[in-house]
């Protein structure tokens, strides 16, 4: 056995050059106390006192956090919020899960496909925004093919109003929000699909399972990982949500889909109100936190590692 | 070897130092040099500078005034500091919260003005007006309310919105409608709205007589003698359940149900009054005299009257525009009052911006003057002096909570009404329950 050349001297770990180590990662981690640490300390303390423009007024106690409680429009902005998780992240690992099961096949031109499913995650929000505005305008092409469908089955229909009425508003961000969003969805899922070893469908074909037996039985179980992490990822996400609904109504009409991060924003530009604003955002992370903590417990009933 | 690691380690320590002390904040620099008062050496000029939102368009006339400005006062520069609305506000406030007399505009456009007051980045102008004498009469009744907070002047505003009708004269004439005079009322509004409006088969409307943005709501709850709130400035209670008042959002809401009045979501819609009302969508509007140069210059067949208002009900103008401030950092106070009181003067640049179609002017004299009674339509112009003569509190409150009001409670409150979801008076009880609770929890009345 030869023994190695310095230059190929496995890495060893000496004490007294720890602080080289250091040095190294001091610029990115001095960018990381500031602008994250910091930041997100200076944010507690805004929350429990009176901050406006200037900065510090008085320590406010829980006062902000009373407030908020009594705020209906927070209420309304959490229940807003509630409606976007439940309809956007089961939508959305349905709908990418359908596309990534479709574009698994042996079909002609499947990239470009993939590439037209895949495209609006690349396209600017505001311009996807500003197209789904004239689609769900009252007499848009949306509305006239819905009245086209409702004529044909004979049955009655009324336009709705998808950005102009509280019914619909928060529809119309979920439709932008999915198109948006479900490529994403679909790309990791084929990745995930691809990674399921093929002798398993074989050995199932070979018991008999037929191709819904095989999707239940061996597809699910095995993407399972990967559901899961789109599903905490989806949430926080669908929590987080601002960008369309500012685009899409401007969180309008009657407060009807303005999402928290939102009115986070109006509370802190609009209001002045950063102590407010700090509030809200440490409710909201106290919100994410309990439910990906939930999650996570709740993994071990339905999630399956390989591994284990 | 050892001194290459040497190299690099110090460049990397280097580098970390530059990036701490980036992040920490600007170190102190040297004394200002105007600490002292503003000794500035003689023949050296005084740069301030001077904050405003506006497009390409509008700059370009800023940009005219401060040069006007400038030739009659060699001894003071001013530096233009020009945001997109989109992010003024946002960019603004960063600068005061910086504390930084450096990068504070020492003059900047704002609205609203108690807000800004109330945080303590604005400059109380009582002091200087009273030194100076500057004459506060000139404005439009009730104007400088919207710039004053606890009684004091914290700003001038440049401009008076003045909302009137525009109407379509070919689209009155094929209607065989007589256009409307000065001291119409309601009642020959409605008719003239119901002989304008055309509507299909189903009864849906292709044209209405009226579009008008749903924030215009206020005029018609003030002509019919109501009232938002019992106070402006510190208010007790809300009035909007106030019959007058229900009358006044009843009228509007009632336009919309009969479908001679477009509703404010469909208006958004559709592009805006001025959209709807150049494709002839719409035969009138109700809005500000911001309007004017882009129906002129599309050679638009139109004149303007001031609204119908009720029977027994009176005439109302909201007052209020968006307004010239100091910032209370400021180095240059002295010259920054020298510019403010200056660009709201007659022959300054409260003349420009009219001459220049962007304003109608906040001083009773200039709107008086050649430099807005051209021969350019609208050929009414004495209707607009008219509406502007009836300003008055009534459209906003003039306390620092009124844009989280009417932001997050009257406005949202109020677009259910316009979607026609609820009616005006359970729509109106809803928002005053929550208007009053908002005040007591803001520990109003003070």
């Amino acid at each position: 056995m030869t023994p190695l050349s310095p230059s190929h001297r496995p890495f060893r770990w000496r004490p007294d050059q720890q602080w080289e180590g250091y040095l190294f990662i001091l610029p990115s981690f001095a960018g990381f106390l500031v602008f994250i640490v910091l930041a997100v300390v200076m944010s507690l303390g805004i929350s429990f006192s009176e901050w406006g423009l200037t900065g510090f007024k008085n320590f406010a106690g829980l006062l902000n956090y009373r407030q908020l409680l009594r705020d209906p429009v927070f209420w309304q902005t959490f229940w807003n919020t509630a409606f976007y998780i439940v309809t956007i992240v089961p939508l959305q690992l349905a709908l990418g899960l359908i596309m990534a099961v479709g574009l698994n096949q042996a079909i002609r031109g499947v990239t470009v496909y993939r590439l037209i499913y895949f495209m609006p995650v690349v396209t600017t929000i505001v311009a996807g925004a500003i197209v789904f505005r004239l689609l769900l305008a009252t007499n848009g092409p949306v509305n006239n093919l819905l009245a086209a469908a409702f004529g044909l089955l004979g049955l009655p229909f009324s336009a709705p109003n998808w950005l102009g009425s509280s019914d619909f508003s928060k529809w119309s961000v979920v439709i932008l929000t999915l198109w948006k969003n479900t490529g994403f969805t679909m790309v990791v899922y084929l990745a995930a699909l691809q990674g399921v070893p093929k002798e398993l469908y074989d050995a199932a074909h070979t018991d008999g399972a037929n191709a819904w037996q095989r999707f239940r039985n061996v597809t699910l179980p095995l993407i399972s990982p990967t559901t899961f992490f789109l599903f905490i990822f989806q949430m926080i996400g669908a929590f987080q949500l601002f960008t369309e609904p500012f685009v899409m109504t401007s969180g309008g009409p009657a407060n009807s889909s303005l999402s928290v991060v939102q009115y986070i924003y109006l509370a802190a530009f609009r209001d002045i109100r950063m102590d407010k604003a700090a509030a809200m955002a440490w409710v909201l992370f106290i919100f994410i936190f309990a439910f990906t903590l939930f999650q996570n417990r709740m993994q071990k009933r339905w999630v399956h590692y390989e591994s284990e | 070897m050892k001194l290459k690691r040497t190299l690099l380690l110090g460049a990397l320590l280097l580098v970390s130092v530059l990036i701490l002390s980036a992040c920490t904040g600007i170190a102190p620099q040297a004394a200002a040099p105007s600490a002292g008062g503003e000794q500035v050496a003689a023949g050296e000029p005084v740069t301030i500078t001077w904050a405003f939102w506006g497009s390409p368009e509008e700059a370009a006339s800023h940009k005219i005034v401060a040069d006007a400005f400038m030739a009659e006062h060699p001894e003071i520069k001013i530096e233009i500091w020009n945001q997109p609305w989109n992010d003024y506000f946002t960019k603004i406030q960063a600068l005061w919260a910086s504390g930084d007399s450096k990068v504070i505009p020492d003059v900047a456009f704002l609205w609203p003005t108690p807000r800004y007051a109330a945080e303590g980045v604005l400059e109380n102008l009582d002091p200087f007006i009273e030194a100076s004498g500057y004459d506060l009469n000139d404005y439009w009744p009730g104007l400088l309310e919207s710039a004053k907070y606890e009684g004091s002047v914290y700003g001038f505003p440049r401009d008076i919105e003045v909302n009137v009708i525009y109407y379509n004269k070919d689209m009155f004439d094929a209607a065989g409608v007589a256009y409307p005079t000065d001291d119409w009322t309601w009642d020959d509004f409605l008719a003239a709205a119901e002989a304008l409006t055309q509507k299909d088969a189903n009864g849906m409307t292709t044209v209405y007589a009226l579009a008008a943005e749903g924030g215009k709501w206020a005029k018609w709850v003030n002509q019919n003698n109501g009232a938002i709130l019992d106070d402006y400035v510190n208010p007790s209670k809300c009035m909007l359940t106030d019959p007058a008042s229900v009358g006044g959002v009843q009228f509007f809401a009632d336009l919309m149900d009969q479908g001679y009045a477009m509703r404010p979501a469909d208006l958004s819609q559709a592009g805006g009054d001025a959209a709807v009302f150049s494709s002839g969508q719409a035969a009138m509007i109700l809005q500000n005299t911001s309007r004017v140069s882009a129906f002129n210059a599309a050679g638009m067949n139109y004149d303007v009257v001031p609204p119908p208002i009720p029977a027994d009900g009176k005439r109302h103008n909201g007052a209020g525009g968006a307004a010239w401030v100091m910032s209370s950092g400021s180095d240059n106070k002295d010259a920054a009052w020298t510019f403010i009181q200056w660009l709201q003067s007659d022959g300054g640049g409260e003349t420009i911006y009219t001459e220049r179609g962007e304003i109608f002017p906040a001083l009773q004299s200039v709107a008086n003057s050649p430099a807005f009674m051209t021969d350019q339509p609208p050929a009414n112009k004495q209707g607009i002096i008219t509406e502007a003569a009836a300003s008055d509190v009534g459209n906003f409150g003039y306390f620092p909570e009124w844009g989280e009001l009417d932001g997050s409670i009257i406005g949202p409150g109020l677009e259910k009404i316009w979607a026609g979801e609820i009616d005006p008076e359970t729509g109106l009880a809803d928002i005053c329950a929550q208007v009053d609770q908002f005040l007591a929890d803001n520990g109003y009345p003070k």
